[in-house]
């Protein structure tokens, strides 16, 4: 259990970005130390992506129920969430001036956040070239949220709802 | 901190539930939840859209999930650390509720047929969601030369980089700093 925390809390450390990185990064640790073997990882990754949430929590979330149940589950989660917690309150009491909207430091952040968006929305190509419709969809997608005010969140379960008929009934 | 976000500070519950309902729907992981949690919070009128952004590349600047960073650090801008423990609580359970339930009563519910459909729909639109929140931020930014040059350079670096992205990142921080500072002297 102790080891369970301290894997996760040096998980939560090294999260850098979106979600799929610390997957990846939950997957070498656990499969190194032999808790799950890969198929269960998989299994575990896809109800963590059928949850909502973010994916990287759900994953931590998951991966320390399987391993010690319930007290599991929360101890991966909070150890997961500590360190960027910690960081986020003493971050913000400190630095309260220097982050101010159009700051030095908040501009040169912005400049490396752009490039690491751009990073991520060329790491969609894979997934864009895999079936004609997820293009379709995310063109659709980009529009409505481009040029309406209309909340992402509908286009999320709408998209969903469809997927879920057409892949049902056709 | 200007009039507009003092007149509108709204309390613990309704950041809490603000967030937790986002966090009970959204489907796809962190980078989706960031546009959403934007929107979401322009709409109520308590922080404007190119202050989120600045939220959003300190939060990226941190480790930790990016939806949970997003979360506790518009939480803290909008309520002090009261709203940044609403933004945490209001992300971290609803997941946590769900993914045991899911776990102890479905366990295969990721094989039914409609849930993978469900699923196959909701991960089609992220890359154009994902793709929209990038370009408003563009659009958004209070661009000079020197910022231009430097994102692009930033954002052919990191896609070749691979592994290395988080490196680049705070040398792309570490350059863009000195050459703000290099300007206004």
């Amino acid at each position: 259990m102790l080891e369970l925390a301290l894997v996760f809390l040096k998980i939560g450390l090294a999260s850098y970005g979106g979600g799929w990185t610390i997957v990846g990064i939950i997957k070498t640790e656990v499969l190194g130390r032999n808790w799950l073997d890969e198929a269960a990882f998989a299994d575990l990754v896809a109800i963590a992506q059928i949850t909502p949430g973010p994916v990287a929590l759900n994953t931590a979330t998951m991966t320390g129920f399987r391993v010690h149940g319930f007290l599991g589950a929360v101890v991966a989660t909070l150890a997961v969430v500590a360190v960027p917690l910690i960081l986020a309150i003493v971050v913000g009491m400190l630095a309260k001036k220097h982050f101010a909207a159009g700051s030095r430091l908040s501009e040169a952040l912005k400049s490396a956040t752009l490039g690491l968006l751009a990073m991520t929305v060329w790491a969609f190509a894979p997934s864009m070239a895999s079936a004609w419709y997820v293009p379709v969809l995310s063109v659709l997608a980009f529009c409505l949220s481009m040029f309406t005010k209309l909340n992402p969140v509908w286009i999320i379960l709408g998209a969903g709802c469809m997927g879920a008929l057409v892949f049902t009934f056709l | 901190m200007s009039d507009a976000s003092k007149k509108a500070q709204p309390g613990f519950w309704s950041i809490f539930f603000l967030f937790f309902g986002i966090s009970s729907v959204i489907i796809g992981g962190g980078y989706v939840m960031v546009p959403v949690i934007q929107r979401a919070i322009a709409r109520k009128g308590w922080l404007a859209e190119d202050e989120f952004y600045d939220l959003f590349a300190l939060a990226q600047a941190l480790p930790g999930p990016i939806a949970l960073n997003a979360a506790t650090f518009a939480g803290r801008r909008l309520a002090g650390l009261r709203g940044l423990l609403a933004g945490f609580l209001g992300v971290v359970l609803p997941p946590f509720v769900a993914i045991l339930l899911v776990a102890v009563l479905l366990d295969n519910l990721a094989g039914l047929k409609p849930v993978q459909g469900f699923l196959k729909g909701a991960y089609a639109v992220v890359p154009g969601l994902v793709s929209a929140f990038a370009v408003n931020m563009v659009r958004k930014r209070n661009w000079t030369p020197v910022r231009a040059v430097l994102t692009c350079v930033a954002s052919i670096a990191m896609i070749v980089s691979g592994s290395w992205a988080i490196p680049v990142f705070f040398v792309v921080a570490a350059v863009a700093w000195l050459s703000e500072g290099w300007k206004r002297c």
